[in-house]
Order: structure tokens, then C-alpha cells, then sequence
């Protein structure tokens, strides 16, 4: 953190890395990430369904032969963008460099 | 008065509340009984203390023996991970909504019931620029901290406290002055004002303050007084420097505040309190509980959080002697320690003190 306090402990650095090796650093909070991502897929997944049986309105086969307009194919693309920025900005903070530095 | 009105804002997108939920449950399951780090790392520890035929002196020995374990880093990555994890989840979300909650502050800026005083002159001491628990901005630097804040620690309490249950209590628990007067109250640092209305409810007659330096945490304050209906005032100052008159006030209050200050301003609080706060007063204060004394993964976990979870003051608030700075300025302190806890083991402490 590159803020001055007065006195106290020193902070770490904005991305420490906790492990041996930054790559499997990296590869752990991208496993925790992850986890949140399908998290999140499988909660509205289950609202979804149970909403649409409550109501009658859907079959499986609608999901499995739905056909994207452009609109929404644009939709998707950006909601993928997002998904790979929240899973993988992991990558951008592996440090250069053979050596791993201490979180400290 | 006890109107059910949730004045936390919603967020962008029910994809945004399940990431958190998520979040919330991770971080029970890495700091609790799930993943068993804690006891794991605790009993390494002790382990190799009987090994080395000595107890833990220092902790920065603690530390280098916590981060040779593989068991130590992923605990930490993990740690730090959640936290961040958070913190991004909820600037993106309140980011998609700024306009609207910028403008519903502004909307309640000047309703009522309650007041909201701020200082257009007000320039922030340089201590205060920490992100403190990671919160990106700190308490002040973006316009929606409040918001921010009030909903990271809706994740941190781990749903414990979504209709304030634990203000509720503490408050509940302080104890009048032995002549009953209780007229004017103090709430010093208090940021999205949880506390500040929770006294006002105990103590429906009295004249409530609620003092904080960060105008967005006021801001947010006073919406959420306003919508309940709670009339309390608001004012931006620092606590060390509050304006008020000497003796004004009956019950002073500090909520987990002094481990977010340095040591120099540690002790201008506490001159502070002893000066507004009227003899046979009470300056109630809960903070984190002396770590000294704590297990060995207790003591590391201080360090840890101290040095990467943003907050730099905490070990130092944590091996000070509190006790003594209270009794130096003129309080008389009832060690009636509750036991606290509140989103950790044993980690809250409380101190009661009387002015004399
Ligand atoms: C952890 S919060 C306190 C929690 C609060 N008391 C409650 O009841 O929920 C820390 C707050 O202290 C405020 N603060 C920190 N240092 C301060 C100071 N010197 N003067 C005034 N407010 C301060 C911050 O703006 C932030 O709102």
C-alpha cells in the first residue's frame, strides 16, 4: 500500500504474494475466484428454475435450442469479458523475475 | 421508533449479493472450524515451542515459523484473498449505481428528523490515509466509503448484525453514571452511526452526537437516522478535537475505534474523553483485547492483520497500556471485561471507565 501512516506496523505491499511460488499464488486466488464465480452461477441457476416451474413456463429443451440474437450474443460476449477479468487479473500480478519476495 | 427499514442500499445486481454471500460463507469457512487453520497452525506452534524448550517471545520469531509452514502462506493468501474479493465485488457494484447513491445522499443531506453538521474546511490528517481493512479509499476518499464500509461490515459480522443486533447490545451494556443523569451523549468515531441511534433508542430523552472526520461515513450516518426515524446529530471532527464544552457530556463512547489510531493520537482521545466527559461520567470503550497474553496463532494473526489487512496502528494499540493511559487522565477503571465477541475468538475487549 503506497499510502504514509504515522508510525505502527508497516504495510505490506498491494499485491503480496503468500506462497513459495507466485504462479501458485496465483493459481490459488484464481481457484477462489473460481469457486465465487460458480457460485454465483448455481444460485441464480436455482432461482431461475424454480421460478420458471413455479410458473409453468419452460421447458429444458427452450434452454438447450435457444438461439441468441445479435443484441443479446453482444450481451453475453461483455458478461464473458467481466468473468475473465474477475477470474484471471490474477495473471497481470504474477511479478516478473525467477525469485519469489517474501510477503513479509 | 423500531420501524423495520433497511437503509443499506441495494446492490447492482443479485449477481453481486450471491458473490458476497459467497464470501461471507469462505470467510467463515478459512477463519473458523472449516478449513481448521487456526487450531492447526495454533497447535504447530505450541509444538515447536516444547521443541525448542521455550515459549514464544517475540513475534516476528512467531511469524518466520507460521511462514515456513505451506499450511501458514495459504492461510494468509487465502485471508487476504477473501478480503479482497470483497472490497472488488462491492466497488464494482456501488460503481454501477453512483449517480443514483450520490443522489440519495444528497437527497437526505438536509432532512430530518436529526441534523447533519459538516465542516467544509475539514483537511484530514495524514494518519488517516490507510485503507484500512483494504477498503479501497479508505474511510473518506470516495464519496460512497459509507456505503462501502456499512456493507463490508454486514459481510464481516457474517450476517450477525443486519438490523444492528450487536450495536444494540453493546450500547445495552454500558453502564449509566451512579447518579442517573444521562443527558447528552457522545458516539466518538461513528462512522455510519449504528451505535449513535442505538443510544438514542436506550436513551429516548437524551441529546445524541455522533462525531466522525469522514464526511461520506456521516452522510450515510445520517440517511440511516433519518430513515428510522431517530433523531441524533451528526458532526465532522476529529475526536481527538471534538469542539465541544468541557463536561458536556454524561456517557462517552468508542466503539472499535483506538486500534485505528496511532499511539500519539491514542492519548489526545483519551485526554479528549476525560475533558468533555463530565465527573461521575462514563467513557465506555470497546476496542481489541491485549494480545500479549493471547495463544501464539492469536499473536501472529495481530501481526498479520496489522501489517496486511490495513491496519497499522493495531499492534501498538494492542501492547500499549490502555489501562494506565485511562487512569493518567483522570478515569477510574472497572475491570468488568465482558467477554465480548463479535466476528472473532475472544478478540474484543471492553473498559468501562468512570471520570473522577
Ligand atoms: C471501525 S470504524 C468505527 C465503528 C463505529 N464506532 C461503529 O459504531 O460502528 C472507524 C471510524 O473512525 C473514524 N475515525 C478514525 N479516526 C478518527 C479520528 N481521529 N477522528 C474522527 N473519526 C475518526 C473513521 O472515519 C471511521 O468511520
Amino acid at each position: 500500500m503506497s499510502e504514509t501512516p504515522e508510525g505502527g506496523t508497516p504495510l505490506a505491499d498491494e499485491y503480496p504474494v503468500y506462497l513459495p511460488d507466485p504462479v501458485v499464488d496465483a493459481a490459488m486466488r484464481m481457484i477462489v475466484e473460481l469457486s465465487a464465480q460458480l457460485w454465483v452461477e448455481r444460485e441464480r441457476r436455482m432461482v431461475t428454475e424454480q421460478l420458471l416451474e413455479s410458473r409453468g413456463l419452460l421447458s429444458r429443451e427452450d434452454i438447450e435450442s435457444f438461439k441468441a440474437d445479435p443484441t443479446q450474443v453482444a450481451a453475453i460476449k461483455a458478461e464473458r469479458a467481466r468473468f475473465l477479468e474477475d477470474v484471471f487479473k490474477e495473471l497481470k500480478r504474477i511479478p516478473v523475475g525467477p525469485t519469489h519476495s517474501k510477503s513479509g | 421508533m423500531s420501524k423495520v427499514i433497511d437503509s443499506l442500499p441495494s446492490l447492482a445486481r443479485r449477481s453481486d449479493a450471491a458473490y458476497l454471500d459467497f464470501v461471507e460463507g469462505f470467510r467463515e469457512f478459512i477463519l473458523g472450524k472449516g478449513a481448521d487453520f487456526e487450531d492447526r497452525l495454533n497447535q504447530a506452534l505450541v509444538d515447536e515451542a516444547a521443541r525448542r524448550g521455550q515459549d514464544w517471545q517475540d513475534v516476528e520469531h512467531i511469524r518466520e515459523f507460521v511462514q515456513q509452514q505451506p499450511l501458514g502462506c495459504l492461510r494468509d493468501r487465502l485471508a487476504r484473498t477473501q478480503q479482497e474479493m470483497k472490497w472488488h465485488a462491492l466497488v464494482r457494484s456501488f460503481d454501477e449505481q453512483r449517480a443514483k447513491l450520490v443522489g440519495e445522499l444528497e437527497h437526505w443531506a438536509s432532512r430530518g428528523p436529526g441534523d447533519l453538521l459538516l465542516d467544509p474546511e475539514f483537511v484530514p490528517p495524514s494518519y488517516v490515509n490507510v485503507h484500512f481493512h483494504l477498503q479501497p479509499g479508505g474511510y473518506f476518499k470516495d464519496e460512497l466509503s459509507g456505503f462501502l464500509y456499512h456493507w463490508g461490515t454486514k459481510v464481516f459480522f457474517r450476517g450477525d448484525n443486519d438490523a444492528d443486533q450487536l450495536h444494540a447490545r453493546l450500547t445495552r451494556f454500558v453502564p449509566t453514571p451512579a447518579d442517573g443523569r444521562v443527558l447528552r451523549i457522545l458516539d466518538m468515531a461513528c462512522s455510519v452511526g449504528q451505535s449513535t441511534t442505538a443510544f438514542r433508542r436506550r436513551f429516548p430523552e437524551a441529546e445524541v452526537w455522533g462525531v466522525d472526520y469522514s464526511a461520506p461515513m456521516l452522510k450515510v450516518a445520517h440517511r440511516r437516522a433519518a430513515m428510522l426515524g431517530d433523531e441524533v446529530t451528526f458532526k465532522q471532527a476529529l475526536i481527538e478535537h471534538t469542539g465541544f464544552a468541557d463536561e458536556y457530556f454524561d456517557l462517552t463512547f468508542a466503539f472499535i475505534v483506538f486500534h485505528e489510531l496511532p499511539l500519539r493520537v491514542i492519548e489526545e482521545t483519551v485526554r479528549e474523553a476525560a475533558r468533555v466527559t463530565r465527573k461521575g461520567g462514563v467513557f465506555a470503550v470497546y476496542d481489541f483485547a491485549r494480545t500479549a497474553d493471547k495463544s501464539p496463532f492469536q499473536r501472529y494473526h495481530r501481526w498479520f492483520d496489522a501489517r496486511h489487512n490495513g491496519e497499522p496502528y493495531s499492534q501498538d494499540f494492542c501492547d500499549c497500556d490502555f489501562d494506565g493511559l485511562l487512569r493518567c487522565y483522570g478515569f477510574r477503571v472497572d475491570a468488568t471485561p465482558l467477554g465480548q465477541r463479535a466476528g472473532g475468538s475472544g478478540y474484543m475487549q471492553n473498559w468501562f471507565a468512570i471520570r473522577e
